[in-house]
């Protein structure tokens, strides 16, 4: 674009940006991608840790959290579908896969995911496929047919066989879920050339924080699902998920405010831009409200949920409301991190400024379309799997 | 007594192993189908995107191509001290204007204040990218206030934007006064 037609960029940019660096490229999209391969890897994790750790309290949810990553995983290459443009040459990463660049790894990392989740999923429901099935008709029966990969086989046997397969998938899955988000943190934290971003500990901010909004968004949809159709919560379910929530979300904020300690604490040469950046254009969404408001807040109640045994009906109240702000906080730090990358000059003495559109391509209203779709798609699951019917459930219906 | 059942209790074990692999074989096929012939011709890149990049329409063009019809500003411009500076710096792309030799567009111009934000760009102090000798670097509104004109005075009014020094050496040389640091 014409340095002509940056006028108005230009009166509202301070000291000195390159012609290059006035437009925030990478805008709400690249936001959101981040964020919803965050809740995939998180719901993941919640489901393993039934599976493979055997955490016995987690049950009610390990079910449901599969279809959940399920489902925000088919999303999660749709805001990069609408930010690249041309989404149908999205299938050339996978023809000609190239080793030296990490970002072209995405089609393999994500493919890969995708198989081993669905797998288990598949391997999980395969009883209550069979089951409902039996009694379903027309299409129903052919899809819940598929769903079972044609066995009707439902013997202690192959169940035993199964969950042989199941263990193992979600064993390798905890690794595939934890490389699939580090590696979109490496993305960020190989940008040698943007002093936000180039850090090592970029992978393990990203996974962290991707663990904690999965945990959150999980005790967000188990809890208001359940009320809405009128069942039983689970409150020790739920007391597991906010201990487990506050464990990984000490390590996360203490790794986001370390990562920035170091950076001030070294005062190497980029630090004076990072000081002008937090200080500045990023003062209101870092310092105010993702540490002051969304994270500080959260952590002190989710240390007092975690120590304290709080009766039912208050735990069910604040769960919900600490989860919605810690999943507020992790969208504000992919926000902080990917947009506040940019909003400083490579020239390091200058900064401009990013007010998303609504109606443009990738503006809130696209965003918000893509945050709706994954709900929809997980309520179209719902009809086919149910969430939380069980294998002794699905003989009885 | 055990249920029968119609499958074998790993059958759908085997279906799954024979999907993957045949989904790999398809993807290996289609790999086969779809990759473009001159994939690989000279790097990991396609061959003939040499080809239809160098057909790609160029946008910027040299200030030559600007003198051809703007000959006036051709002898201001290439005589002061902003020779230099590309035209489509401060005019934008040359293919916004011309396409094909025909005139299609007028070139977007800065007016009023927004002449001082473009000038400070390059010559704001806090920049300090290059030396003194290089590029003449000022403060705001410092800079007014020593040359003793009204703060709110835009730059253009004391310098010609195609040679900025073309009135103010004529200035000079009317008072019969020597610029500091002329270098002719």
């Amino acid at each position: 674009m014409s340095v002509a037609a940056h006028g108005e960029t230009i009166a509202a940019v301070s000291n000195y940006i390159f012609p290059n660096d006035f437009h925030v490229h990478w805008s709400l999209m690249i936001v959101l991608y981040p964020y919803i391969t965050g809740l995939v890897a998180g719901a993941f994790i919640v489901s393993s840790l039934y599976h493979v750790f055997h955490i016995k309290s987690l049950k009610p949810v390990a079910r449901f959290s599969l279809l959940f990553a399920l489902a925000f995983l088919i999303c999660a290459t749709w805001p990069l579908l609408n930010h690249l443009g041309h989404p149908e040459r999205a299938m050339s990463m996978m023809l000609t896969p190239n080793p030296t660049s990490a970002m072209a790894g995405f089609g393999y990392i994500y493919s890969a995911y995708f198989i081993v989740l669905l797998l288990e999923i598949i391997f999980i429901f395969r009883p209550v496929s069979v089951a409902l099935g039996q009694k379903a008709t027309g299409g129903l029966k052919t899809l819940y047919s598929v769903l079972a990969i044609g066995s009707d086989n439902v013997s202690a046997k192959a169940l035993k066989l199964d969950h042989k397969i199941i263990g193992f998938l979600a064993a390798i899955g905890i690794p595939m879920a934890c490389f699939l988000h580090g590696y979109v943190g490496f993305i960020f934290g190989g940008i040698k050339a943007n002093p936000l971003w180039a850090t090592p500990l970029m992978p393990l901010i990203f996974l962290l924080s991707a663990c904690v909004s999965g945990i959150a968004g999980i005790i967000v949809a188990y809890i208001l699902l359940r009320k809405l159709s009128g069942k039983d919560i689970d409150v020790d379910c739920v007391q597991t998920l906010i201990k487990f929530l506050w464990g990984f979300f000490i390590l996360d904020f203490t790794f986001e405010m370390l990562e920035l300690f170091s950076h001030f604490y070294m005062a190497n040469h980029h630090w004076h831009t990072l000081e002008a950046l937090y200080s500045g254009p990023l003062y209101n969404t870092f310092w105010v409200a993702q540490v002051g408001i969304f994270s500080v807040i959260p952590f002190v109640f989710l240390m007092f949920m975690s120590l304290i045994r709080f009766k039912d009906g208050l735990l069910l109240f604040f769960a919900p409301v600490i989860s919605v702000m810690i999943l507020i906080q992790v969208l504000l730090m992919r926000w902080n991190v990917v947009v506040g990358g940019q909003l400083m000059s490579k020239s390091e003495r200058g900064a401009t400024t990013f007010h998303p559109m609504w109606l443009e391509k990738e503006g809130i209203l696209p965003a918000i379309i893509i945050m709706v779709a994954p709900v929809v798609i997980l309520w179209l699951i719902g009809k086919v799997l149910p969430f939380w019917m069980d294998d002794k459930g699905a003989e009885a219906a | 007594m055990e249920k029968k059942y119609k499958s074998a209790y790993y059958s759908h074990v085997v279906k799954i192993a024979l999907i993957l692999i045949i989904a790999g074989g398809l993807g290996v096929w289609a790999r086969g189908l779809f990759l473009p012939d001159t994939m690989g011709q000279y790097g990991h890149y396609r061959g003939s995107d040499l080809e239809d990049q160098r057909n790609v329409e160029l946008r910027n063009h040299t200030n030559e191509s600007c003198y051809e019809c703007h000959r006036p500003i051709r002898l201001i411009h290439k005589a002061g001290v902003h020779k230099t500076v590309s035209c489509e710096v401060c005019h934008g792309p040359y293919a916004d204007h011309i396409k094909d030799d025909k005139y299609v567009a007028k070139m977007p111009v800065k007016r009023d204040m927004e002449i001082k934000a473009l000038c400070l760009r390059c010559h704001n102090k806090i920049i300090r990218a290059r030396p003194e000798e290089s590029i003449k670097v000022v403060a705001m509104p410092q800079h007014l206030e020593e040359k003793k004109v009204d703060v709110g005075h835009n730059c253009n009014q004391c310098h010609m934007v195609h040679d900025p020094l073309l009135w103010v050496k004529a200035a000079y040389e009317m008072m019969g006064m020597e610029m500091k640091g002329d270098k002719k």
